[in-house]
């Protein structure tokens, strides 16, 4: 007997449902469970109920708050940067045309390169005494020392370092969705803008940005979570630190949980991380991205 | 996250790889669209885009060029920028270390298993939600996007405490499951846009001729999509091979992958910069040049199924 069409699309989803209800919505549980019990970080240690503790403890820590507004400032650097970086070269590459098509594949280079890889290779870059950068600025007479800028030393500044690899890695991702949005615009469009007197800045600003708005806004809302995510670039870098100027949500958890073994208020921060990111998340793909429907 | 560096690194199908035609309208007028057409406007964007290359290229270059050095120059103040005299020493250094070589097996096969998982509940799973359309497809990809937005430090010590419970503590094959949860997501939403493309008439045709839907997928769409499969196994596989988080919360001695073995250099062995950047470039190497020599076949690929679709 034949299956109805519907029954066949559901068998062939279950293996992917399923899965991703064992390996991601069962630890989510787990997590949210934990996250209302203080647990010895000690394996068969004793596990209390304390109610909503764990969160007054989150929320009224100094570290926690810090935390977030690090993660949200961290993000918006990342992300205006490279979404200025990444227009620029989409630009680029669009003016100048095919013969630009090779550079374009180079320039995917650092989207194959491992996140630890370029926290540590920009890390080497920065640091002081034998960090390149700051000698090289020396040479060229702008800065009067190689070590004026602690680049990862100096609290005031080593959230913006931190982000520097982020950014050099992922700008290519930027820039690859923000040229295939470029190559849909119509060229009558800006024919047409052009022979009516359009000079470059109004046919950026009028025309060539309303009409991207759409990948725009893709582009932004994918990374933006992703920089909000960031672990591996700061860790290797700085650990979070100096004084915990470079520590954002991710790096917290994760020392609350292993450092500090506190693995109910770690799930508590968890919790309150992933909600909010789900929240900004939800309201940004429900008003744009609207994936599965017909275009 | 960065992890996941390139998990994370969804985003529409690298669109860049189908070279768009640009359609030769107008003869005569050097430019189509938003290609500049003064020469000497053309001679500055290109001078633009090399000094935009040189910096791009530049720190991994370093990295290379650092490799190179001896152990003692690798941390010398000030810095050069070549070496002074160029050694395979910090590679012997590395690569002699134990646990070193291991790792690089471990990776290898987590990222294998990985990329076969994420496949083989993806491909059907992409299929069944761009095909028929139910309400509950609709569903399962929203569902599937949120799971991208969670945060792999959230779930990694309830997963490695799930994978201990079944006795699969610490193997390349817990790992490689954690790494799909990353891939999967990212592997369906590229497959239904490769889905998306195909043609509907051609499984019609199929089934018409006596195929089963199943069969019609696995010997009709499935050739024709094998260019989208190619380049979903290397998001997934990057994904994996590049992972640092989860490797780190769930792997110990046995199933290390070769990031969590870069960032124990820090620690372990004081700051051994020449061997960590040998070790890097090794690590980066190969997929950097794997991903740019495919990326022809996938345009073949890519084009040849267009043209029998």
């Amino acid at each position: 007997m034949r299956i109805s069409d519907r029954r066949f699309a559901l068998y062939l989803m279950t293996p992917a449902a399923l899965f991703l209800a064992v390996f991601v919505a069962y630890p989510l549980f787990r997590l949210v469970a934990d996250s209302f019990f203080k647990i010895s970080p000690i394996a068969g240690g004793p596990r209390d109920f304390v109610g909503l503790q764990n969160y007054v403890t989150a929320f009224t820590s100094e570290a926690f708050t810090s935390a977030g507004w690090r993660t949200l400032a961290y993000t918006l650097v990342v992300v205006t940067l490279e979404f200025a970086l990444g227009l620029g070269m989409a630009l680029l590459f669009t003016t100048l045309g095919r013969k630009s098509q090779i550079w374009r594949t180079v320039f995917l280079y650092p989207l194959m390169i491992a996140p630890i890889v370029a926290g540590l290779l920009w890390k080497f870059l920065m640091i002081d005494n034998f960090g390149l950068i700051g000698t090289l600025l020396h040479q060229a007479g702008i800065l009067s020392d190689p070590n004026q800028i602690g680049w990862l030393s100096d609290p005031n500044i080593v959230l913006f370092s931190v982000a520097i690899p982020d950014i050099w890695l992922t700008t290519s991702f930027m820039c690859l969705v923000l040229f295939a949005g470029l190559q849909n615009i119509p060229g009558d469009l800006l024919e047409a803008a052009r022979l009516d007197g359009a000079r470059a800045p109004a046919l950026l600003f009028r025309i060539i940005l309303p009409l991207l708005r759409p990948v725009i806004a893709v582009a932004l809302v994918v990374r933006g979570i992703d920089a909000a995510r960031a672990f591996d670039t700061i860790l290797i870098q700085t650990n979070g630190g100096p004084q915990s100027a470079s520590e954002t949500m991710s790096l917290l958890i994760y020392r609350t949980m292993i450092r500090f073994g506190d693995p109910g208020l770690a799930s508590a921060m968890g919790t309150i991380y992933l909600l909010a990111m789900l929240a900004i998340a939800f309201v940004a793909v429900a008003t744009i991205w609207r994936p599965g429907k017909d275009n | 996250m960065s992890n996941a560096s390139v998990a994370t690194k969804a985003g529409p199908p690298p669109s860049d790889i189908p070279e768009p035609q640009p359609l030769r309208k107008r003869r005569g007028v050097n430019r189509e669209g938003l290609e500049a057409g003064r020469r000497s406007t053309r001679t500055i964007l290109w001078i633009l885009l090399a000094a935009a290359m040189v910096l791009y290229g530049f720190p991994f270059l370093y990295l290379l060029f650092t490799s190179f050095k001896t152990p003692i120059d690798t941390i010398a103040v000030p810095p050069t920028i070549l070496p002074r005299e160029w050694t395979l020493e910090n590679y012997t250094n590395a690569l002699g270390r134990s646990g070193v070589v291991a790792s690089f097996i471990n990776s290898i096969q987590t990222a294998v298993i990985s990329t076969a998982l994420s496949l083989v509940l993806a491909v059907p799973a992409a299929y069944g939600i761009t095909r028929y359309k139910t309400p509950s497809g609709r569903v399962f990809i929203m569902a599937a996007l949120v799971t991208r937005m969670v945060p792999p430090v959230a779930i990694g010590i309830p997963l490695a405490s799930m994978m201990a419970s079944v006795g699969l503590a610490d193997t390349p094959i817990a790992l490689s499951i954690a790494h799909t949860t990353i891939s999967l997501p990212l592997s369906i939403w590229l497959m239904s846009s490769f889905f998306e493309s195909v043609p509907r008439d051609l499984e019609e045709a199929a089934t018409v001729d006596g195929c089963s839907r199943l069969g019609a997928l696995w010997r009709v769409v499935i050739p024709v999509v094998s260019g989208g499969i190619a380049v979903t196994a290397i998001f997934a596989f990057l994904a994996s091979w590049n992972e640092f988080l989860f490797a780190l919360l769930m792997t110990a001695i046995r199933s290390q992958t070769t990031p969590v073995v870069i960032a124990n250099f820090q620690t372990q062995f004081g700051l051994d910069w020449g061997s960590m950047t040998a070790l890097a470039a090794v690590y980066s190497i190969p997929v950097i040049l794997l991903t740019l020599l495919l990326q022809r076949k996938i345009v073949a690929g890519m084009t040849l199924g267009a043209v029998k679709g």
